[in-house]
């Protein structure tokens, strides 16, 4: 390999990675606060409520990502006779938007269980001297309780978020022309492995900036305990 | 005038009955102390009377509004009537000392940060905490805590403040400062209900005892008489556990 053709694989190599970049915002994006909703209906004392998003989780972590990906992308027209081609959301294809919806689906359920978790570990006291205190529900949860939250989830939100990081290179199934999609198709073309060590120093370097940066959110988070 | 008014109340958890007809009235400037035996319904007989938890029968009133959970508008309004000081302090560990005192003035009582600071600066002297607005709790000892939750819930200038076993959480060396600030109030005429195991301090600092066994009232009057005098045999059992 040449100067030029190193130049060019990464070239191509960031492009896919633009990609990545694109499915890992979007799926934090709407995946934490669905997540959250998810958790409250877990928790739901109506019963049956709780039952369909017990169900949801179960269904959710208990199939793969891929099989996933692939319904939410063939199911409307397999399922309803609803074509997506054409379907586009500003500069997005239904290939990018499916495994955006894929992934939130997916990452929601395991998030909920995060939230779950920390918010059943918050001690009732602090529930009860917002209560006495006259703080509404809302008020309750947005101020007191939440933040609490967030600062106990967030090492296990972490490894969700790292996990991510690597997951989005299952959207070559729905060929969107992520990262790990350009590696596989430089490395068949060049008959080279190097496409692929250099596509794992792309996720490697992305994921140091991930534990940096959470890091960092854990830091700010330290002056109580 | 009546400050609290509690009649004739029931409450039982499942099948155990904890509460088993208490009626307790307490005016203004007054101090009472609740004693007793664990189990014996004084926590709840305080739950009860602050909205964490239901009655089943019975009624309750506070700074003359009548307690009644189906009527939101009501109940907002009665948290406002008092504060609650609890066994295990419960202050919010992710706000500084300064927030805690003013949130609720703020977010719940709609004052201006200025006026609700105000109010927080005062409280914070009178608790020998004047240094302590920016600390967060996890730096306090366990004495400052208790103090500052103290000062959390006269924030909201209530007509009636009760306290939930204040001491029983903190090292003995640290109970004093609490029991200072708690005598202090006392004689400011702060209408207050403690619920102790302290029974020197309860003897000195309030004005009347009500000592609790197996949900009733058993016994009840003013204070030095019910410590050193006695009348009912559960009564002198209890206090004969106690060498102070």
């Amino acid at each position: 390999m040449d100067q030029e053709q190193i130049l060019s694989m990464i070239n191509q190599l960031w492009e896919g990675f633009e990609f990545s970049v694109g499915i890992f915002a979007f799926t934090i994006l709407f995946s934490i606060p669905l997540g959250l909703l998810i958790s409250k209906g877990r928790m739901s004392k109506n019963r049956a409520l709780s039952a369909v998003f017990r169900f949801y989780i179960s269904v959710m972590r208990g199939t793969p990502l891929m099989l996933q990906l692939l319904l939410v992308y063939f199911g409307p027209y397999y399922l309803f006779g609803v074509t997506t081609g054409n379907i586009e959301i500003g500069p997005f294809n239904y290939r990018f938007i499916a495994s955006i919806i894929g992934f939130s689906l997916n990452y929601a359920a395991y998030f909920a269980e995060i939230f779950r978790g920390g918010i059943q570990s918050m001690p009732r006291g602090q529930y009860e001297a917002a209560q006495v205190l006259g703080f509404t529900r809302i008020q309750t949860y947005f101020k007191i309780i939440l933040p609490q939250v967030f600062k106990r989830v967030l090492p296990s939100v972490t490894n969700e978020v790292i996990t991510l990081v690597k997951d989005t290179s299952l959207a070559q199934v729905l060929a969107v022309t992520e990262m790990f999609t350009v590696a596989k198709n430089l490395a068949s073309a060049q008959v080279s492995v190097i496409p692929f060590i250099a596509a794992g120093i792309f996720y490697y370097m992305f994921n140091l900036l991930v534990e940096v940066v959470m890091g960092r959110i854990e830091k700010s988070m330290s002056y109580y305990s | 005038m009546r400050v609290l008014e509690i009649k004739d109340i029931y409450k039982s958890f499942d099948d155990l009955r904890v509460l088993n007809g208490i009626s307790l009235n307490v005016d203004e400037g007054e101090v009472v102390a609740v004693i007793g035996p664990s189990g014996g319904g004084k926590s709840t007989l305080l739950r009860c009377a602050t909205t964490l938890e239901t009655i089943d029968k019975g009624s309750i009133k506070i700074g003359g509004i009548e307690l009644d959970y189906k009527n939101r508008k009501s109940l907002a309004e009665i948290r406002g009537k008092f504060g609650l000081v609890f066994q295990s302090f419960n202050l919010f560990p992710h706000y500084s000392v300064r927030r805690n005192i003013t949130e609720a003035l703020v977010s719940v009582h709609k004052k201006s940060r200025e006026e609700a600071n105000k109010i927080c600066d005062n409280l914070l002297q009178k608790m020998g905490l004047s240094d302590k607005g920016d600390s967060y709790p996890c730096n306090l000892s366990g004495g400052q805590q208790q103090r500052v939750s103290i000062a959390r819930a006269l924030a909201t200038s209530p007509d009636i403040l009760f306290f939930d076993e204040p001491t029983s959480a903190l090292d003995p060396e640290l109970t004093a400062g609490v029991l200072n600030v708690i005598r202090e109030l006392a004689e400011e005429k702060m209408t207050m209900v403690i619920v102790t195991h302290e029974m020197s301090f309860a003897r000195d600092v309030a004005d009347r005892i009500i000592f609790m066994d197996g949900g009733i009232i058993v016994e009840e009057g003013p204070a030095k008489d019910l410590i050193n005098n006695p009348q009912n045999d559960r009564t002198k059992a209890f206090l004969a556990g106690y060498s102070d």
